[in-house]
């Protein structure tokens, strides 16, 4: 495990990198309007609709800028807790954290690509 | 966290003549500030991971129609979840700043035949590409364009 683990750390490092980069220049916009002025009601209500909110998200922008906003996140997260876990003296168990924590980013994009293909 | 830190943490390559003792972890190995810093660095990682499913949830939502899409809208104004919301602003703000200032640190030395630009071009360019495409992407949601 420890083997594929360093095998497998140029692709988690560079979807981490992603993560931190495009992750949070995307984050920013959506947590901003999503997570907090739409249920505060600083935004139309039309804005946010079903029929306006399906269209922006089917489209091949749109698709791609929402697969990418679900996934690199998690890679981002999981790397992290990796490492945070091993800063608290987990270096014996990382062959055990770190599977499960990228077995649980690559469900999520799994997923993640499955939500957005069936939009 | 006091106690023995992980045995072969400072072990040279050859042991060396001089017995020595273990290495030993200060208890507040975690409170300097620089480490702080560095672990809260990590610790955000929590917060994107949930960030991520939460992202996942919505847009599932949407792919599953008017009815599920509205009952979503309705559980984000969960006050909960908008606590979290801002907790998760803060936590992107905090990566964004942070990760950012590595970039001038982590150029090489020369790309191809030409130097990497100075440093405040450098973040010059993130901060206009990030406060850019945050406006674009708020600007988009919030029905100021398209």
């Amino acid at each position: 495990m420890k083997h594929f683990l360093l095998k497998i750390e140029p692709v988690i490092w560079l979807l981490f990198g992603q993560g931190l980069l495009i992750g949070t220049m995307l984050l920013t916009g959506w947590i901003l309007i999503v997570g907090l002025a739409m249920p505060l009601g600083l935004v139309p209500v039309e804005a946010l609709s079903f029929d306006r909110a399906h269209a922006l998200g089917a489209s091949l922008i749109g698709r791609l800028v929402l697969a990418a906003l679900i996934v690199l996140p998690l890679w981002k997260g999981a790397h992290h807790m990796r490492h945070l876990s091993i800063d608290f003296r987990g270096a014996d168990r990382d062959v055990v954290v770190a599977p499960i924590l990228y077995a649980i980013a690559l469900a999520g994009s799994i997923a993640g690509i499955l939500a957005v293909i069936r939009l | 966290m006091a106690g023995p830190s992980h045995p072969d943490a400072m072990a040279p390559s050859r042991p060396g003549p001089t017995r020595t003792a273990p290495p030993q972890m200060p208890a507040s190995w975690w409170s300097a500030p620089r480490i702080r810093t560095y672990l809260l660095f990590d610790a955000t990682g929590l917060v994107y991971l949930l960030l991520g499913f939460v992202a996942l949830e919505v847009v599932w939502a949407l792919g599953a129609g008017p009815e599920a899409w509205d009952a979503m809208l309705a559980s984000l104004r969960n006050p909960l979840v908008v606590a979290f919301h801002a907790l998760g602003l803060a936590s992107v703000i905090f990566v964004g700043v942070r990760f950012f200032s590595f970039f001038p640190k982590a150029q090489p030395p020369r790309i191809g035949p030409m130097k990497p630009p100075p440093a405040p071009v450098i973040l010059g360019g993130l901060y206009v590409a990030w406060i850019g495409l945050t406006v674009l992407f708020a600007a988009i949601l919030a029905g100021g364009i398209f």
